[in-house]
């Protein structure tokens, strides 16, 4: 149906030549807060988790300053306990797993496959809204009754030692994984039943099949954690026991249930990543984007095989040799489909028209901090090295150049990218490299010495130390203040942009895909006619941009 | 009879068959992820009863296999009054389509009514280990007691749902007492009873895991 036709005929045509975007249509708070529209709903994700991100961000700011000396005489060990479980919860439940998929995702998912919203805006809403009570709730909990059990909950410490508010932070944590629920499902059935005509599996953007492989997890790991979790706010609250061995429980089955959802869940956390490069990538790299398929497929490996490595945080926690050795075989499997991606990137910048721009710099630090994230991962999978340095710092540094090297920098580097489609403003390009600079120099001199503590054998979770590993410690903790000014920079310049930016126009960067065809930013059902897609993906005719 | 029949179009969809089948698909979705809750706690009955054969089998021995084995039967019926709602909902045939959803919800009630007298039943025979002010009087080894807290929580979960589910029923039919319902919403009831018929099919794995598996 034509315009036209939707107009009633005695009022006259407006005088505009273009529609009122999606930002524009409407100004009032309520048309906020009451909106099913994909893109206004990533927008209400993207403020509430950069909030989430700053709460996080300085308590593991505090937990650094702590340890800058090492007899512990700055934060008493209760309130060290407390603020990294507050860093960890707060990071892994309210800014990670919601960080990609419900900011860029719900934005993006639509626009790129070419529809004109999820299958299910009001499901949308409502998951922002289950995330926003949940998080503000366990928020509070947090800070004023204070949890120590660390993001985990073991038991029997989290059922029967733990002092604070274990029951009120559990339930928190399982109102919160309800939004994933609807967040995941939605993006499966808007996948599967949405695409525009034309838009077959194989001409989606690589950042859709990341999407719609994140979504399985989401959907098949978050209930376990659910009733993982239920089971500990049971045993807490009425002390049944399941998880009790004076009652005949097994606290090891709370680490099978919790490590069945908290495994994969990593791989919610770096999968739309890995999504957001292959997009960096083609796009800065001016070309077509090797291996197509493989990186596709290579996604839903991941989530399947995923599935199958929980053991690999349990090998000295009461499971036999064999079945140690068996999650270690599957987790060197994992690995292989994450590295074929590395493959194809690297092919795809090799003699690619490189435009060294901010998204790019973000991009090419992101294989760096991937790369040694995932090698030490596989260390950590050998059951003998992880016999000398599970539970040490070296395990920290690890998770954390995997879900903050890879993560975040995605998100930002993907922030960045898809900025100027999102509001319509260009960000200053100079401060944008200076930050993603600032950032891969902050990141490594904070992690990288954590990886020679742990091996030298420093244990995690400690306020009080042996002196011998101030020195790095203290580094680390220096590495930590530039990594807060190159977080701080993007939030001030890009928020600065929003009123002074240059104009962008629709397609400032010259890409590919759906998204870049429609006007910046996108009218409120994201394309003025339904489109027909009748190109491949990353169409890149591998000349240089016309400048 | 096909313009008595209908959806509602809304505008994010193209037309009402793509609807029909995102609604259809989202529904399975949703399903798939409350079987791996359940899942949960099926896993947790093995590992109990693997660990603990014995006092698995002394509780087990103590439910109401009767109580379960009639209940499993009303669950039964009630899915396949539903089966004709969802077919009555299809030829536009309204008022009959809402008795047969009173009729499951019915169903339903009468199984919560004889699962509340199971419970009553397991507080007088002493089986209520969570409720610290009593006794408990099966087998002093405290594995008994995790299965018969275990018990009580999945079929409390399961009960939940089929609350949850008589709710919807009720709001079905009360909206569909209403003229021309059917003309725009005959979706609903597909989906409602999509979600009836999953509650059964839960039942047929916890009546077994719990009370047959292990006699
Ligand atoms: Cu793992």
């Amino acid at each position: 149906m034509s315009d036209a036709a939707l107009r009633d005929p005695r009022i006259p045509a407006p005088v505009i030549d273009r529609p009122e975007d999606y930002l524009h249509v409407e100004q009032t708070l309520s048309s906020w807060f009451f909106t099913t529209d994909h893109k206004r709903i990533g927008i209400l994700y993207l403020v509430s988790i950069t909030g989430f991100f700053v709460i996080g961000a300085i308590a593991a700011g505090i937990v650094r300053l702590a340890l800058v000396v090492p007899d512990g005489s700055i934060l008493s060990n209760e309130v060290y306990n407390r603020m990294f479980t507050l860093h960890g919860v707060i990071m892994v439940w309210f800014f990670l797993v919601p960080s990609i998929p419900n900011t860029l995702g719900n934005f993006l998912l639509p626009l790129m496959i070419g529809a004109k919203d999820l299958a299910f805006p009001k499901i949308n809403l409502l998951s922002w809204y289950v995330f926003v009570t949940a998080s503000l709730f366990t928020l509070f909990v947090l800070l004023w009754g204070g949890v120590d059990t660390g993001w985990t909950f073991y038991t029997p410490l989290s059922t029967q030692y733990a002092n604070g508010y274990v029951i009120a932070a559990v339930l928190g944590i399982i109102v919160v994984g309800y939004s994933s629920i609807l967040t995941g499902l939605n993006f499966i059935v808007t996948v599967h039943k949405m695409r525009a005509p034309g838009m077959t599996w194989f001409r989606m953007p690589l950042f859709v099949w990341s999407l719609y492989a994140t979504s399985l997890i989401l959907v098949l790991a978050t209930p376990v954690l659910t009733i993982a979790l239920v089971l500990v706010f049971v045993d807490r609250a009425f002390g049944l026991g399941v998880f009790n061995p004076e009652q005949g429980g097994d606290p090891v089955l709370f680490q099978h249930l919790f490590w069945f959802y908290s495994h994969p869940v990593v791989y919610v956390m770096v999968l739309p990543g890995m999504g957001v490069m292959s997009e960096l990538v083609t796009a800065y790299a001016y070309k077509k984007i090797f291996g197509y398929k493989f990186i596709a497929f290579s996604s839903l490996a991941i989530a399947v095989i995923g599935f199958f490595v929980w053991g690999h945080h349990m090998f000295y926690n009461g499971i036999t040799q064999y079945s140690a050795l068996t999650f270690s075989l599957m987790s060197f499997i994992v690995a292989v489909p994450s590295a074929i991606k590395v493959y194809n990137w690297a092919a795809t910048i090799h003699k690619g028209q490189i435009r060294l721009d901010t998204p790019m710099l973000y991009a090419m630090g992101w294989i760096g901090l991937f790369v040694i994230g995932g090698v030490t991962g596989l260390m950590l999978a050998s059951t003998a090295l992880d016999g000398h340095v599970h539970d040490t710092y070296f395990v920290v540094a690890h998770f954390h150049y995997i879900m903050v090297g890879a993560t975040v920098v995605a998100f930002l580097g993907g922030i960045h990218y898809w900025w100027p489609k999102m509001t319509g403003r260009l960000y200053s390009e100079p401060w944008g490299r200076v930050s993603a600079l600032l950032m891969f120099i902050g990141f490594n001199m904070t992690f990288f010495p954590q990886y020679i503590l742990g091996y030298m054998g420093m244990p995690r979770r400690y306020a009080v130390y042996p002196e011998s590993y101030q020195v790095l410690n203290v580094l680390s903790s220096a590495g930590a203040t530039i990594l807060a000014a190159a977080y701080l920079f993007p939030m001030i310049y890009l928020v600065w942009s929003l009123w002074y930016g240059e104009k962008a126009g629709d397609n400032p960067w010259h890409a590919k895909g759906l998204e870049w065809t429609t006007t910046s930013p996108p009218p409120k059902h994201n394309f003025r006619k339904m489109p027909i897609v009748d190109f491949d993906p990353y169409d890149y005719s591998n000349e240089p941009p016309e400048e | 009879m096909s313009s008595t029949v209908g959806i509602e179009l809304e505008e994010q969809y193209h037309d009402v068959e793509q609807q029909r089948e995102a609604a259809k698909l989202g529904m399975w979705t949703f399903l798939l992820t409350e079987l791996l809750l359940f899942s949960g706690l099926f896993v947790t009955a093995l590992v109990l009863r693997v660990m603990h054969p014995d006092s698995v089998t002394a509780v087990a021995l103590h439910l109401k296999f009767w109580i379960g084995a009639t209940n499993t039967a009303i669950l039964i019926v009630s899915s396949f009054i539903m089966s004709v709602a969802i077919e009555l909902s299809r030829l536009g045939r309204q008022r009959p389509m809402a008795w047969c959803m009173l009729g499951t919800a019915a169903f339903g009630v009468l199984f919560l009514m004889l699962k509340g007298y199971e419970y009553y039943r397991d507080y007088v025979e002493h089986m209520t280990p969570f409720l610290s002010f009593r006794r408990y009087e099966l087998v002093g080894d405290p594995a008994s007691r995790l299965f018969t807290n275990l018990y009580f929580i999945t079929t409390g979960l399961h009960a939940v749902h089929l609350i949850i589910g008589i709710t919807l029923m009720l709001v079905m039919a009360w909206l569909a007492s209403r003229e021309g319902f059917l003309q725009k919403h005959q979706n609903r009831i597909e989906i409602t009873g999509l979600y009836w018929h999953f509650i059964d099919l839960i039942w047929m794995i916890v009546f077994p895991t719990l009370y047959l598996l292990n006699r």
